[in-house]
């Protein structure tokens, strides 16, 4: 049946569901009745109309700008950069940080032809040339391409007058943030060091 | 059954489901393989840190060779170059390297290529930053050369007929080397002058003086060995990590 099958091949495309999966939740929704789907229905229609991202730091937002930056108590000066909006909720779930974000939309991959001008790095330049700022805290995942996208990033702020740090060593690579436990991650924040070189 | 273990080199690594990752692995005695790597992406992972994008291990491996995915039961770091991630230069040409063997390795075993994309790696690892625009020209040209693709430069690709040396190269990337006077008819042949035809000449040996370049002549280079790789060796196919080395669109910034 064309209905069905095209339902399967959307959820297909989704991280982590292969067909088999697609198939199983497809006919789940069936058995529920059409109440249950139009539900769903109606909450993927309302996030794809009313969630954007922020236009000041990239992370998901329901108005212009996100809850964090519409936020005066958190400090503008500080500036956390992470590869995913994930990694924004992993932080905001495990530490205290009290300062802003900056969504990159992903890190430098050579393999997935992922350069600079695919991410948000011009926003992250101009928010620092807009003045105020005082730090940036380099968070993106301890992995290879993470790494080499947080040695760029210090080249690219190296020169703007201010601090530029690093999650302090001792997380696991090869994992997300989001993958990281909370302390690990609250001790990282908290540790963090200035990048050298 | 045991598991087989054998040197590999990681050359790529996509999640699978929630927690898992498949990986791409260049490996000394087994040839080319993908395998599943289950629970990678947990925490306390018997991966741990090791998976990691260019990393070396020996990889234990269950092999079916009936099937094109095998399980990768575990995986013991012996290098893990961080090295690589000290500047994007050094990145995107590691990257490209492996990219490129990643492509064009055989599914069998091949342990000359193996040792030379390790060698490279660590080279590449530990050069100062001004090296590393040439020094990843002479690697790339050497893997392929290694794999059995060497470019034809005293013989024309086509026809065998020899080319006098220190003549200016009608290179055709197309055809896979220089090209004699009848063969070259303009179509696609780029022409490199004597002194350029010498610096590419020792690019592709192994034990010639390194040629030393101004970025423009990098670039052509640079230019020159993409051209060859996509037109004779990927036949028009997509090699981001080449793309990525050869324009260097983070330089312009
Ligand atoms: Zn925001
Ligand atoms: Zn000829």
């Amino acid at each position: 049946m064309r209905a069905i099958e095209a339902l399967v091949t959307e959820l297909a495309r989704l991280p982590g569901i292969g067909r088999k999966t697609a198939q199983r939740l497809t006919f789940h929704l069936l058995q529920q009745g059409p109440e249950e789907s139009s539900r769903l229905a109606r909450a993927l229609d309302t996030v794809a109309t009313t969630v954007r991202a922020c236009a000041e730091c990239g992370y998901v937002a329901e108005e212009e700008r996100c809850e964090f930056c519409r936020d005066a108590r958190r400090d503008a000066g500080l500036i956390c950069v992470v590869e995913e909006a994930a990694s924004v909720q992993a932080v905001e779930r495990s530490t205290e940080f009290r300062g802003r974000y900056h969504v990159l939309g992903g890190r430098l991959s050579p393999l997935d032809g992922i350069g600079p001008e695919s991410l948000r790095i011009d926003s992250l330049l101009e928010r620092v040339r807009g003045g105020g700022v005082r730090e940036v805290i380099l968070a993106t995942n301890p992995s290879m391409e993470g790494e080499v996208t947080a040695t760029y990033l210090h080249q690219v702020l190296a020169g703007e007058g201010l601090r530029v740090t690093r999650l302090a060593r001792g997380l696991p690579m090869g994992g997300d943030l989001e993958y990281v436990d909370g302390v690990t991650l609250a001790h990282a924040l908290l540790a963090r060091q200035d990048i050298v070189g | 059954m045991p598991p087989i273990t054998t040197p590999a080199i990681i050359l790529g690594a996509l999640r699978y489901g929630d927690t898992s990752k498949i990986v791409r692995l260049a490996t000394r005695d087994l040839g080319i393989r993908s395998a599943l790597a289950k629970g990678a992406l947990r925490p306390r992972s018997r991966f741990g840190a090791s998976l990691q994008l260019l990393s070396e291990g020996v990889a234990h491996l269950y092999l079916k060779e009936t099937r094109d995915l095998q399980t990768l039961a575990a995986f013991d770091l012996t290098s893990l170059r961080s090295g690589l991630a000290a500047d994007l230069p050094r990145f995107s040409a590691a990257a490209a390297i492996g990219e490129v063997a990643w492509r064009f390795s055989p599914a069998e075993s091949h342990p000359d290529s193996y040792d030379l994309l390790s060698g490279a790696l660590t080279v590449l690892e530990t050069a100062p930053e001004e090296a590393i625009e040439v020094l990843g020209l002479r690697m790339l040209w050497r893997l392929v050369s290694v794999l059995g693709f060497a470019p034809a430069l005293d013989r024309c690709a086509r026809d065998g007929t020899p080319l006098p040396p220190d003549t200016p190269l009608r290179f055709s990337a197309a055809e896979g080397g220089g090209l004699c006077s009848r063969c070259a008819d303009g179509h696609g042949v780029s022409t490199l002058a004597p002194v350029d035809r010498r610096a590419l000449e020792a690019l592709v040996s192994s034990e010639a003086e390194l040629p030393v370049f101004d970025e423009r002549h990098a670039a052509s280079h640079r230019r020159l060995f993409a051209r060859f790789l996509r037109h004779h060796l990927a036949e028009g196919g997509e090699m981001p990590a080449i793309t990525f080395w050869e324009e260097r669109s983070w330089v312009s910034r």
